[in-house]
Order: structure tokens, then C-alpha cells, then sequence
């Protein structure tokens, strides 16, 4: 069984500050899904930017998707990134300037692994966001659509069929479900760590509301500083 | 596809890119405008008088003789003798020698005496005269009635609405006053010049006869008529006796121009070493050493309005960063490395400076073009149009060098923030 992650005595600060955090170990398995749990400010967002690679590791080990993130290059945790994880934030995932399918292909434009890995199951990758949008309950009206005329919630969906396209391993979520209303949240997790599981992808997503750790396989509660 | 989507991004934003766009190539079409004006303007300055080989004048200052013989500027301080222009006209490899007599005005304007052998001879820019309306005066020598024909530069035409046949009365010298009109030798106008931008169009044309017989009876600087009130005697009108014992200067036409420093040497040794012998295009060139310190502050001020336009599009760009960090963090979520983030913004602020550079000189070349025959007819500067000179390839070099570094400044900020902005979008 490989590991989607796997980290140990990471630890985190800025300068000269206290540590913001200090987590002594954590594994996920590929292909289960991960909950991490804490108030704003415990540094979920930091551990996020170092499991995705944008933020480089200072203290302890990590490892993600088999790849030493200590060692590898910051052009190299970009391309891990792009080749094989999905991203989806809070709101404002998709550029505006492009239409929904413009913006959904566009992780298999700009990473050819992925629109390679899109083909080899669904014949090409617009098969497969199609499929995906119907999948997370997008009419296929919304193909052509203006990113500008979707509600909120569509927003949301259209971004996780984005990270969702071209088979990644790993999808990195923040707080993806706070821009929606109480109803709204608990549809869309379940579609996406659905449709996730059916792609054989892990899903490591943070959020301060308990209630949604209901739904994953693990749940991760960010260790409070400790204050000397 | 980051082409593509570098296109479809700016193409969002298309209204504030083509304002700085539009700030780049006015710029730039002031900076080329003003670096293609200054050579043309050099240039037709040095042909004001293509067609004249030597010029020459009573030895004394180069400058002087040029500005009277050329622009009718200031007036000679004193003349040469006529026996200087008959002997020249006589060196074989002289072609042809137009004498030059300056002196009255008419309404402020330059009365210039010469022979009808001026109109064919005269050339601005290569180009020769045209008449607008009627034909050259006669030879005196041959039709007396030439002595009250007179042609009209354009201007002088245009200024005071003269028709053909028109009459009007020249000044004495350059004042008008009393007692200084030749009223009693009215001329009329029996030909217009068109437009040429050189300084004949602000001159009134008559036949050297004519600028001898108006002074007839002259004394002591006074009309003749007053002059004969006072007692003068009236001496009678011949034909043979109106050739001038001086004149201003004379045009000189060579055979072959390469022999123009021997013939040079031989004016100057005439007449006990009396003649000055001046190469327009030489005197002129050095006249345009006086204004060179105008031009380069022109050029100068050009130069700055460009490389102040660039470094306001940096700022245009680098404020529009701000509202960018969404799209940039985005795509650095999908895998992006700031290096090609960097990559993406550099790219636009690089082509829009480009294209804002091409626009500008194409904007300058339409200008120049549409304003060709304003600029020969009004101001006497013949433009060429077409690809760049030399200075001005540098000009657009030096523009893009400085599109290239006012661009770094908003990428160099795109990859800052895409570092420091890690997974997060900023919330706007």
C-alpha cells in the first residue's frame, strides 16, 4: 500500500516566531480521505502550501505522493503539483476571464501527463469533464457559460471537476465548502469525496467545522501551540 | 497555452491595456516625430538653395552673405561690383550666373532683383519653381515695359490677396515712412509662385532693370519727386544706362560640380581679391550648428516623455497587480512556477509596450505622410517618410530596452507575490 503522505516532527515557523505548529506524525494511505481540524490561525493553510509544495519545509520530514518534499526542487514540487494534485480554495477558483470549460481543461493544457491520463479512460479529456460535471450535478448548460453567471455553489463545483481532472492522486481542499450555505455543504463533500474515492484519489481537506469530519475516513486535529 | 491565456487574461482587462497602450505610442510618436522632424529639417535646411552651386558676395562674413542671399535675413553692409559678375559669368566652367540685388521691401517683404534666368534656375529641395498664376517678367533689354512687371512669391501673394495685374508700390530700403514709397513707378504683378516652404515665397520679384530704374532720380535717399522739389535735376530713362554698378550677390551654376574649389580659388582672385565664394550647403550646415542646441533639447525632452511613459505603464501594470493576485495564485495552484508566472506578466507589459512602440511610429509615419505637402509648402521642411534612420532604430531600441526594464518591475512584484501568497488568494 503506498502512502498518499506521510510526515514526521514537522514543524513550522516564520523568523524568529514560536513555532506555529509542531505535529510529530501523520500517514494517509492513497486513496483515503484526511479531515483537518482547527481554529483560523493554528496554521492549517501553512501545512497545505507544504503538502501542495509551495511552501518549503524547514523542519522534520515529509513526504507526499512518494516524493521527498525536503529534497525535492521548488520547480519540482510545482511540477508534483501540477502533474498529479488538485487544488480547490474557499472561493475564487476559477479565472474569470475564461469560460467553465476553458477553465476546467485547463489543468490537461497546461500538464500533458494529465491530459494523457484523461484520455486513457475517457477517449479525451473533454469526456471526462463532461462526465465530471455531470457527476457533481452541473447541467451541461454550464459548458459554455461565463464563469461570471455561475452561483457560488456551481463556482465550487466547477473547481472540483478542475482538480478532479486528468486522475490526480491528491486533492488539496480549503475550507472548500465555507463560501456555501449549511445545506449546500454537506452535498457537495459527499460529491466530491465520491467521486474521489471512484477516482482512487486521497483527499486532504481542512476546515474549522467539526461537523463535516463526519464524512472521512481520518480526521487530524491541528495540535495547539504550546506557549513556553 | 500560456499564449493563449496570456491573450485571453489581457484581453479581460483590454480597456486599461489600451489606454497605456495609446500613453506608450503617443510617446513614442512624439520622441520619433520629433527625431524625424530634426533630420528632415536638417536636411532641407542645407537644400533650401539646391540648385546653386557657389554664391557669391563682397568678401566679408560667410554667415551674413548667406543669410541675406538665401533667406533675405538683414541686408548686405556693403556690395560687390558689378564687374565682378560679368567676369565670372566669363570662367568657362561657369553654366550660368544669376545676380542677386537686395535692398527695398515691399509691405515688410524683400524685394529681390535679378534676371529671369532665376525662375529656371532656382531650386528648393531639388525641386524648381511652379508658377501658380502668369509667367516670369520680360527682359527689359528687349520689352522696356518689363521694367514695371513684378512677381510674387506665394505668400506675399496669399498675405495681401494680390491678383495678376494688381498694381503696387515698392519701399525704399527697408523702413516706410514718408517720402522713402516709389510711388511714382508703380509695378504690376504679373506672375504668382507656387508655394515652394523656401524663403522666395515671403520675396517680391523684379527684373534688375526695374530695381535700377525705380531708384532713378534718387537723391540722398529721397523720392524723386521730393528730390526734384528740393531742386535735383531730372536725368532722362535709357534702357543701356539701368545696368546697376552693384550688386548684393550672384548665384553661380557650375558645369560640374567637382570643379566647384578650383573655380572657388578663381572668384575669389578676380577683382584684386574682392570676392568671397561661399558653398551653400557648407554655409548652411554650419549656420544649423546655431539651432543645435534648440534640436537637441527637443530631442531630449522627447526622450524623456517616452521613457516617462514606459515607467507610467509600470505602474498602470504594477497597480493592476494587485488585482491579479486571485488569477496569479490560481494558476500557481494548477502547478505553475512563479518563474513562469513571472514568465506571464513580463510578457504582457512587454507586448503591450511593443505594440504601443509599433503603433506610435506607424501613427508618426501616417502623420508625416498626410502632412508632407503642409510641412514643404508652410515650413519648407521636406520629409521622407519610410523606414527609420539610423538614430531612430537606436531611438526604438533604446525604447524597448526601457519597455523591457519598466516591464521587469510589475513581473519581478508578480513573482514576489506568488511566493509569499503561497495557496492563498488573497480575499478581495
Amino acid at each position: 500500500m503506498t502512502h498518499a503522505l506521510q510526515l514526521s516532527q514537522l514543524s513550522h515557523a516564520w523568523g524568529n516566531s514560536p513555532p506555529l505548529f509542531d505535529i510529530a506524525q501523520l500517514t494517509l494511505l492513497q486513496g483515503e480521505n484526511l479531515f483537518i481540524q482547527g481554529p483560523s490561525g493554528c496554521g492549517k493553510s501553512t501545512l497545505l502550501g507544504m503538502l501542495a509544495g509551495v511552501i518549503s519545509v524547514s523542519h522534520g520530514q515529509l513526504e507526499v505522493l512518494g516524493q521527498n518534499m525536503v529534497k525535492l526542487s521548488s520547480v519540482g514540487r510545482d511540477r508534483l503539483r501540477g502533474e498529479h494534485m488538485g487544488v480547490i480554495f474557499q472561493q475564487f477558483n476559477l479565472l474569470p476571464y475564461l469560460d467553465v470549460q476553458a477553465n476546467v481543461l485547463l489543468p490537461t493544457r497546461l500538464f500533458p501527463s494529465r491530459a494523457k491520463a484523461a484520455a486513457q479512460e475517457w477517449g479525451d479529456a473533454q469526456s471526462q469533464a463532461l462526465h465530471l460535471i455531470q457527476t457533481l450535478g452541473l447541467p451541461q448548460s454550464v459548458w459554455h457559460q461565463p464563469v461570471h453567471q455561475l452561483s457560488v455553489g456551481q463556482q465550487q463545483r466547477v473547481a472540483a471537476v478542475r482538480a478532479l481532472m486528468g486522475s490526480p492522486r491528491l486533492v488539496i481542499a480549503d475550507e472548500p465548502t465555507s463560501a456555501l450555505d449549511d445545506a449546500n455543504q454537506l452535498e457537495f463533500l459527499d460529491l466530491l469525496l465520491g467521486t474521489a474515492r471512484r477516482q482512487a484519489a486521497s483527499v486532504v481537506m481542512v476546515s474549522h467545522n467539526a461537523h463535516l469530519a463526519q464524512r472521512f475516513d481520518h480526521m487530524f486535529a491541528m495540535p495547539l501551540r504550546s506557549r513556553a | 497555452m500560456w499564449l493563449n491565456l496570456a491573450w485571453r487574461s489581457a484581453w479581460s482587462r483590454k480597456q486599461a491595456l489600451a489606454m497605456v497602450m495609446v500613453s506608450v505610442s503617443v510617446s513614442v510618436l512624439i520622441l520619433l516625430g520629433v527625431q524625424q522632424l530634426r533630420e528632415d529639417a536638417k536636411r532641407s535646411f542645407s537644400n533650401a538653395l539646391s540648385g546653386v552651386d557657389l554664391i557669391v558676395g563682397p568678401r566679408g562674413s560667410a554667415t551674413e552673405l548667406m543669410l541675406y542671399s538665401v533667406f533675405q535675413i538683414g541686408r548686405p553692409s556693403r556690395n560687390m561690383g558689378y564687374e565682378g559678375y560679368t567676369a565670372l559669368a566669363q570662367l568657362p566652367q561657369v553654366q550660368w550666373a544669376v545676380p542677386i540685388q537686395l535692398g527695398d521691401s515691399y509691405m515688410g517683404h524683400p524685394v529681390l532683383g535679378s534676371t529671369p534666368e532665376i525662375f529656371t534656375r532656382f531650386k528648393s529641395q531639388g525641386q524648381g519653381l511652379q508658377w501658380a498664376q502668369g509667367r516670369a517678367f520680360a527682359d527689359p533689354l528687349t520689352q522696356p515695359e518689363a521694367l514695371s512687371e513684378v512677381v510674387l512669391g506665394a505668400e506675399v501673394a496669399k498675405r495681401f490677396g494680390h491678383k495678376l495685374n494688381d498694381k503696387l508700390v515698392l519701399t525704399h530700403g527697408q523702413s516706410s515712412g514718408l517720402g522713402t514709397e516709389h510711388e511714382d513707378h508703380p509695378m504690376t504683378v504679373v506672375g504668382i509662385l507656387a508655394a515652394t516652404g523656401a524663403p522666395i515665397d515671403r520675396s517680391v520679384i523684379v527684373s534688375l532693370q526695374a530695381f535700377e530704374a525705380i531708384h532713378v532720380g534718387w537723391g540722398m535717399g529721397i523720392s524723386p519727386s521730393a528730390f526734384k522739389a528740393a531742386g535735383g535735376a531730372q536725368q532722362a530713362l535709357d534702357i543701356k544706362d539701368l545696368e546697376p554698378s552693384s550688386l548684393s550677390a550672384v548665384w553661380v551654376g557650375l558645369h560640374n560640380r567637382a570643379e566647384v574649389f578650383s573655380v572657388r580659388r578663381k572668384i575669389e582672385g578676380l577683382e584684386r581679391g574682392q570676392l568671397m565664394a561661399v558653398m551653400p550647403g557648407v554655409a548652411l550646415d554650419e549656420l544649423w550648428q546655431i539651432v543645435k542646441v534648440v534640436e537637441n533639447t527637443l530631442l531630449l525632452v522627447g526622450m524623456l516623455v517616452a521613457v516617462s511613459a514606459m515607467f507610467s505603464v509600470a505602474a498602470v501594470l504594477l497597480v493592476a497587480m494587485a488585482g491579479r493576485r486571485k488569477e496569479l495564485a490560481i494558476l500557481r495552484a494548477m502547478g505553475a512556477a512563479p518563474l513562469a508566472l513571472m514568465g506571464f506578466v513580463l510578457l504582457e507589459s512587454l507586448l503591450v509596450c511593443v505594440v504601443g512602440i509599433v503603433t506610435g511610429y506607424v501613427l508618426c509615419q501616417a502623420l508625416l505622410i498626410a502632412g508632407q505637402e503642409v510641412l514643404r509648402t508652410e515650413f519648407g521642411v521636406l520629409v521622407q517618410a519610410g523606414w527609420p534612420a539610423a538614430q531612430a532604430w537606436w531611438a526604438l531600441a533604446g525604447l524597448c530596452v526601457v519597455a523591457l526594464v519598466a516591464s521587469l518591475v510589475p513581473a519581478w512584484r508578480a513573482y514576489r507575490l506568488s511566493l509569499s501568497d503561497g495557496l492563498h488568494p488573497p480575499s478581495v
